[in-house]
């Protein structure tokens, strides 16, 4: 069920009732201290802080809206790339009573804001040679990941670091057609074609070059516990800080290390595998999602969840848990 | 019928009528703690305005998605546009520009030892508590009634999706006799766009000892033990059955159709989030 937009403003004020994960969160708000909406097709938005950083938090505004998204946050989380931000769902976040009086819970979509500023800002501040530089670079970034945005307005593009990172993947798709983001971009470099030049001062512009110790990858995660993920030709696998093969390119997709465990894919199914790559859980369930902070991981096989522990021992029986912990 | 997205260019019309009257000074359980019923009608009311209100909120502000009303009903069978202003009607864009009044609202929440605390937050308001006189109820509907004609009498109207009229009352009415209220519940239901008839969702607030809420009550459920409870249902349009779903998504898969537009001691603001507002720009399912 879906919550109404004044349960969704209620909670944002109350978050310590509301919330599950986010119970210290604090939404930005306007001067009376009402908490700033913003709304998109399928979503109802707030600007939050939790941990020291900002997010957007969002509501969805029908029920289908996060079975939609449910494919590029899975997508997301496995491309684990800085040119995408985090964006993940919050399984029951919100809890309400609903008209019937009844106890509700509802997921809610959490995605990182980068540090930085927005579009219209950036257009004043930077020059334009930069920033069509970063929308060049943005657009071969999506389209090394193979990742169609399919809503790349300004309000959806933040201005970090010196590059532009696309927000709100509510409508993206991996694999899609990618016209409609070319499309977008054309419209944005028109858009800084027109600008004219800033006359303050700036930095020296230099383009986007991640920093890449470990060569003959065609991509490479960071160092978790004396292991670095790496994508080869072959597939992901890992090396140690020597770039020395350690597990061999051969899964799907793999994640990096937390406390001994990471999750990988095969053709078989996700698993979960030790730091010498011995699958603790085999690869032949939907979902492997383990919990370093808890030590277990949520198992989804056949749209139903389980719990397991640490040594890959079942906990619960599938469907006995309802859905997987953030 | 009843599947016409509301866009700026097929607009819909919301209409909110609004007891005031005297016997809103009483008290009841609503959203867990004692208050008025005028407190509570205020509550839904402007619960009301903001869902819609924020619904059509995007990023280059608020969109012409529907036209609004509110008509408030107390004293000497006074009937006054609430709206700033005192416009009878006005674009939801139009309510955007104008500051948002906000008042103080107190949540009760129970501490872990099981004390109950209460915490106060701001809150919209356009719609202020009001308790005074009479019950003009027939003429307010009348008068809703008569809006909704001349909105849907306009040429841009017509096939859009069929205007909603709120009642949000605890059912006393003081101006007419259940036949009259029954009657001009049916001319509001007969009027309508090449979309449907006109919705008319009644509200109903009163106390009740159980605490309990019924939410697009069956037939069956009409009967709660209040006087108005039944006349209120007769007046309150049967749900179209593209609600359905939706209906039974919020009441459990055991409750049957067919659903009245009615509620006892909630909000309907839910019924905002099943309609279709906004249309969808990017189709990529």
């Amino acid at each position: 069920m879906i919550p109404t937009l004044p349960i969704f403003l209620r909670a944002l004020l109350t978050p310590d009732l509301s919330f599950r994960t986010l119970a210290d969160a604090c939404a930005e708000t306007d001067a009376k201290g009402v908490p700033c909406l913003m709304r998109t097709t399928r979503f109802a938005e707030a600007r939050i802080r939790w941990q020291g950083c900002c997010w957007l938090l969002s509501m969805p505004l029908t029920p289908a809206a996060l079975p939609h998204i449910e494919r590029t946050v899975l997508a997301v989380k496995r491309l684990n790339t800085p040119a995408l931000t985090d964006y993940r769902i919050l399984p029951n976040e919100l809890r309400w009573t609903d008209a019937a009086g009844e106890e509700r819970t509802c997921d809610l979509v959490l995605q990182r804001l980068p540090e930085g500023c927005d579009f219209a800002e950036a257009l004043l501040r930077e020059n334009r040679g930069t920033l069509l530089q970063a929308l060049d670079t943005l657009e071969k970034e999506l389209a090394g990941l193979d990742f169609a945005h399919n809503g790349l307005k300004a309000e959806n593009l933040r201005w970090s670091g010196g590059r532009f990172v696309p927000l709100r993947y509510h409508d993206a798709q991996i694999g899609g057609d990618r016209r409609r983001d070319a499309e977008a971009l054309e419209t944005l470099r028109r858009r800084i074609a027109e600008q004219g030049e800033t006359s303050a001062a700036h930095d020296v512009a230099a383009p986007y070059e991640p920093v890449r110790s470990l060569e003959g990858h065609r991509w490479t995660s960071h160092v978790f516990e004396g292991l670095i993920c790496v994508e080869d030709d072959t597939g992901f696998g890992y090396v140690d800080t020597d770039n020395r093969p350690v597990i061999a390119s051969h899964y799907l997709w793999a994640d990096d290390f937390h406390e001994g465990r990471a999750e990988v894919e095969t053709p078989t199914g996700m698993g979960l595998i030790d730091r010498e790559g011995n699958y603790v859980i085999r690869p032949e369930y939907e979902i492997v999602d383990y919990k370093p902070a808890r030590s277990v991981a949520y198992v989804r096989k056949g749209g139903r969840w389980a719990l397991f522990d640490y040594l890959g021992r079942q906990q619960t029986e599938f469907g006995a848990i309802n859905e997987c912990e953030p | 019928m009843y599947t016409q997205s509301i866009t700026r260019n097929h607009r819909a019309a919301f209409i909110l009528v609004i007891d005031g009257s005297g016997s809103m000074a009483e008290t009841l359980r609503f959203r867990g703690r004692t208050t008025t019923k005028a407190e509570a009608v205020a509550a839904v009311a402007n619960d009301l305005l903001f869902e819609l209100l924020e619904r059509a909120r995007r990023d280059d502000g608020v969109r012409d998605y529907y036209d609004l009303a509110a008509i408030g009903y107390s004293g000497d069978d006074e009937v006054v546009p609430l709206l700033p202003g005192g416009r009878k009607m006005m674009r939801v864009s139009e309510l955007a520009e104008l500051e948002m009044p906000v008042r103080t609202e107190t949540v009760e929440h129970r501490l872990p030892d099981g004390s109950i605390a209460l915490r106060e937050i701001p809150s919209p308001a356009w719609i202020e508590p009001r308790a005074a006189g009479q019950t003009p109820m027939y003429q307010a509907l009348a008068e809703a009634r008569d809006l909704a004609a001349a909105w849907c009498a306009r040429r841009e109207n017509a096939e859009s999706f069929p205007p909603v009229i709120f009642n949000i009352t605890d059912g006393e009415a003081t101006d007419c006799d259940g036949d009259e209220l029954r009657r001009v519940a049916e001319q509001i239901r007969a009027l309508g766009t090449a979309d449907g008839k006109a919705l008319l969702i009644n509200i109903h607030l009163a106390a009740d000892e159980s605490g309990r809420t019924i939410f697009f009550p069956t037939e069956e459920e009409a009967g709660y033990p209040n006087r108005y409870a039944r006349l209120l249902y007769d007046c309150s349009s049967p749900m179209p059955a593209l609600f359905d779903a939706a209906i039974r998504e919020v009441k459990g898969a055991g409750a049957l159709p067919p659903f009245r537009g009615m509620s006892f001691n909630a909000s309907a603001t839910e019924l905002i989030a099943m309609l279709s507002i906004g249309s969808i720009s990017v189709k990529t399912e």
